[in-house]
């Protein structure tokens, strides 16, 4: 049934001193539909493709704003984001109560991660199986955090996660330099543009199957989702239809330079 | 029907049989901290153009001994926060303790930003709630001088009943009722605080100082004094009151050598 | 490792017939992979320095800092599972405060090891739990000054009875707790990756004769952890340094970060002492 005698709980280690459920949890995230994150010298973006079970059924929900000056987003086991986002909304308005500050993106990642540690640590518990994305603005300005189940945080310029992501992380790799001085508006198409390359070819970026959010100094966290995506469709991709349906070729988008 | 209030609206002895009144003792131990032991009086403060100076002398007396005579009653926080401190001394320790532990916790990383002024009397605030909703209060007086998050002055106050206050110009204790008057003919509002300079600011504090110890019982000529700016706290500990005229006493029944 | 498969290495706390706990082994294994780290106990300081491979182009430069504080004046700096050394910071930090809210003072660093080393251990005790997949340097500046109690407000009369003792205690240390619980106290020590030739630097150092000075130190640990990364040249590496004085030294008795241009400046001369290694290893190989 098992793989091998050392996978069978998160309190063993292998022979070459990996904790394999860790592992196999990390494939949770890789699961779930590709999230993207970066940030400028002013501003940071979260940008999500969200998936429909069936038809008839509504989309998932991948962005969830936190605070009024950040929020997250995830890619694998959305019950254990829903969980750990709970906990980072408690955290957020503890802070604001007791100090009357926004909590630090650093401090709250901190705080995360730390529970993800017990997770993998004691028998009977489970790594959690979601990757998050931190994106938003402190005093220290604007941040970008992954956090992986292992408890593993990184504060990055750019990233993303889930299925597929390799592509979207190849066109950040690529853009790189470009978005320390990228305006509210180019960092978003930025984003857009990156999740588009972790599609496959024949699907399309549109208001129901994406969704993005920013936050800036400044300016609070705030999501588009829906009809509130055409816009940012259509500056994105040259797209007149609103993002609904067809669009532009891959290939054309691709030499879509700014 | 008789005098003692606890009997009223009881049933009668005569009729009923002695009513039982071991309802009315609580019992259990007494609880020290519920009353002050070794005090410190007054804290004053006043806003200026660009900081805020506050004040406090450098007694703690046991009732209405004058017990230790070199307690500084000023705590610099970090460089834009000072908190002043009235009340029980003990208390006093255990928040700065308290304080102390905070500011460890907030300097394990090498990048964040300081509490300031306004964070740390939300933060006090709520400490000193807490206790008095425990029916176990810190018996202090604050008051939390330095800069809120703008960098512009903050001066507010956080008490035993975790009742919180802000003005230009605060003092606590004695020098709520005969400090506060003087400051506020100088600094009656939040507008005079931009004509306000910080030497005359200063004045204005010691000469409340002054003030109080002429007609404070619990108070000493030696004090500490802080100026919080942008640049800083410029804190010292061991000022004495200058010119100090007490020929006003000569008038006054109760003073000096008269009798009546 | 012969007795792998045979059973004895599915749980943590279970002895092999040969009397060995084959999981806190593998948990030594996670960490003989993790980034380079290294401490050096100099005659007025102690440095913690960390080889910080780059995983990702994409990781924000000059963040993600790993050494963390413990109290005021500690140090720790850990190699392995990055989430194993954050819980080991956070226990650390908890022994500190409860010491402080007990004896109103800093934990000696001396105390602190040995708890967190306890600590460790009760790690490889349960079947219910794993052992850490770190092993932690651990590096303290105990103050050498008379320190006010926590809480004092005042000194106290300055004539009568009482007053104070002369030659209080204090001075650098430096310690390394490894996954079985085991710690020892070090002039120098090296874990992860390249401890063997991080070690061999070390002991050319002469430590023991307690010479090195703390600026000193701080360049040997830059150049030391770039030496042991030579092994690895093709993954890019940030060095991260921190560093404990003396009371009256450049950080007051704290542990902080080595200021950039010191860092910056170390870097360079350690890559300098590289490039001569290698001109004369290309010599020697010329000779030959």
């Amino acid at each position: 049934m098992f793989r091998n005698n050392y996978d069978n709980d998160s309190v063993t280690f292998s022979p070459q001193g990996r904790i394999f459920q860790v592992e196999y949890a990390q494939e949770a995230v890789k699961q779930g539909s590709v999230v993207v994150g970066i940030v400028s010298k002013t501003h940071a973006v979260l940008a999500a493709i969200k998936r429909n079970a069936e038809e008839l059924s509504s989309y998932q929900k991948k962005i969830i704003p936190i605070d009024s000056h950040y929020g997250v987003a995830l890619a694998g086991l959305a019950s254990d984001a829903r969980v750990l986002s709970n906990f980072m909304k408690q955290q957020s308005l503890a802070s604001r109560l007791t100090y009357d500050r926004p909590i630090h993106l650093a401090e709250i990642t901190a705080r995360i991660a730390d529970r993800a540690q017990t997770n993998t640590q004691h028998y009977g518990k489970r790594p959690y199986g979601v990757g998050l994305l931190i994106a938003g603005v402190d005093s220290k300005g604007p941040h970008l955090f992954e956090f992986q189940p292992s408890g593993v945080t990184q504060e990055m310029l750019a990233c993303g996660i889930g299925a597929r992501s390799q592509m979207a992380r190849t066109y950040l790799e690529r853009h790189l330099e470009e978005f320390d001085g990228s305006s509210r508006e180019e960092l978003i198409k930025h984003a857009l543009r990156a999740l588009k390359e972790s599609l496959s070819q024949d699907k399309e970026l549109t208001v129901d199957n994406s969704c993005v959010s920013i936050a800036g100094i400044d300016e609070d966290f705030k999501l588009f989702d829906g009809q509130d995506m055409a816009e940012w469709l259509d500056a994105t991709f040259d797209n007149k239809d609103g993002g609904n349906e067809g669009g532009q070729e891959g290939e054309a988008m691709e030499t879509d330079e700014l | 029907m008789n005098h003692l209030p606890q009997a009223w609206g009881r049933p009668r002895d005569d009729v009923y049989g002695a009513y039982d009144q071991s309802h009315f003792q609580m019992g259990g131990p007494n609880q020290h901290t519920q009353s002050p032991i070794v005090t410190g009086t007054s804290v004053v403060a006043a806003k200026f153009k660009d900081g805020i100076v506050i004040a406090a002398d450098n007694l703690a007396s046991y009732g209405s001994l004058a017990r230790f005579t070199d307690v500084k009653r000023l705590r610099k926080f970090n460089d834009q926060v000072v908190v002043g401190f009235g009340g029980d001394v003990s208390d006093m320790q255990y928040l700065d303790r308290l304080l102390n532990s905070l500011d460890i916790r907030e300097n394990y990383g090498s990048d964040g930003t300081p509490l300031n002024a306004k964070n740390l009397h939300t933060y006090l605030s709520k400490v000193m709630y807490k206790r008095r909703s425990d029916f176990n209060p810190l018996w202090n007086h604050l008051l939390i001088a330095g800069l809120d998050g703008e960098d512009k002055p903050f001066l507010a106050s956080a008490d035993l009943l975790g009742t919180t206050f802000s003005a230009p110009t605060l003092a606590t204790g004695f020098g709520a009722h005969l400090a506060q008057p003087i400051l506020r003919r100088s600094i009656p509002d939040e507008a005079a605080v931009p004509n306000v300079s910080r030497e005359e600011a200063v004045l204005l504090v010691k000469e409340a100082m002054k003030v109080l110890f002429y007609r404070d019982a619990r108070s000493m000529d030696k004090y500490s004094i802080a100026v919080v700016t942008k640049d800083g706290v410029e804190l010292k500990q061991d000022e004495k009151l200058e010119s100090q005229s007490w020929a006003f006493a000569e008038g006054i029944r109760g003073y000096g050598t008269q009798v009546n | 490792m012969t007795s792998i498969g045979t059973g004895y290495d599915l749980q943590n706390s279970v002895f092999s017939p040969d009397g060995r706990n084959f999981q806190v082994e593998y948990a030594v294994k996670a960490v003989e992979n993790g980034g380079t780290a290294v401490g050096i106990r100099c005659k007025d300081g102690v440095v913690l320095a960390l080889e910080k491979l780059i995983t990702s182009k994409l990781l924000k430069p000059e963040a993600n800092k790993r050494i963390a504080t413990v109290d005021r004046n500690i140090g720790v700096v850990s190699s392995g599972l990055l989430p194993d050394g954050r819980h080991f910071v956070s226990r650390a930090r908890d022994e500190a405060a409860d010491w402080r809210r007990l004896w109103k003072g800093p934990i000696p660093t001396a105390t602190l090891a040995n708890r967190m080393g306890s600590y460790v251990q009760a790690y490889t005790l349960y079947s219910s739990v794993r052992p850490f997949g770190i092993t932690a340097i651990v590096g303290g500046w105990d103050s050498e000054a008379d320190v006010p109690v926590d809480g004092e407000v005042g000194s106290g009369p300055k004539v009568g009875s009482g007053g104070k003792k002369e030659g209080a205690h204090g001075g650098p240390y430096l310690y390394m707790i490894e996954p079985s619980g085991l710690y020892w106290g070090y002039y120098g020590a090296a874990t992860g990756k390249g401890r063997q030739i991080a070690k061999s630097e070390l002991e050319k150092l002469n430590l023991s004769e307690g010479n090195l000075s703390l600026e000193e130190g701080v360049k040997e640990a830059a150049r030391i952890i770039y030496v042991a990364h030579d092994d690895n040249k093709d993954k890019e590496f940030e060095l991260e340094m921190t560093w404990i004085s003396s009371v009256d030294g450049p950080t007051k008795g704290r542990h902080e970060e080595v200021p950039k241009e010191i860092r910056e400046e170390a870097e360079k001369l350690a890559k300098k002492a590289l490039e001569g290694d290698d001109d004369e290893d290309d010599e020697e190989k010329m000779e030959e």
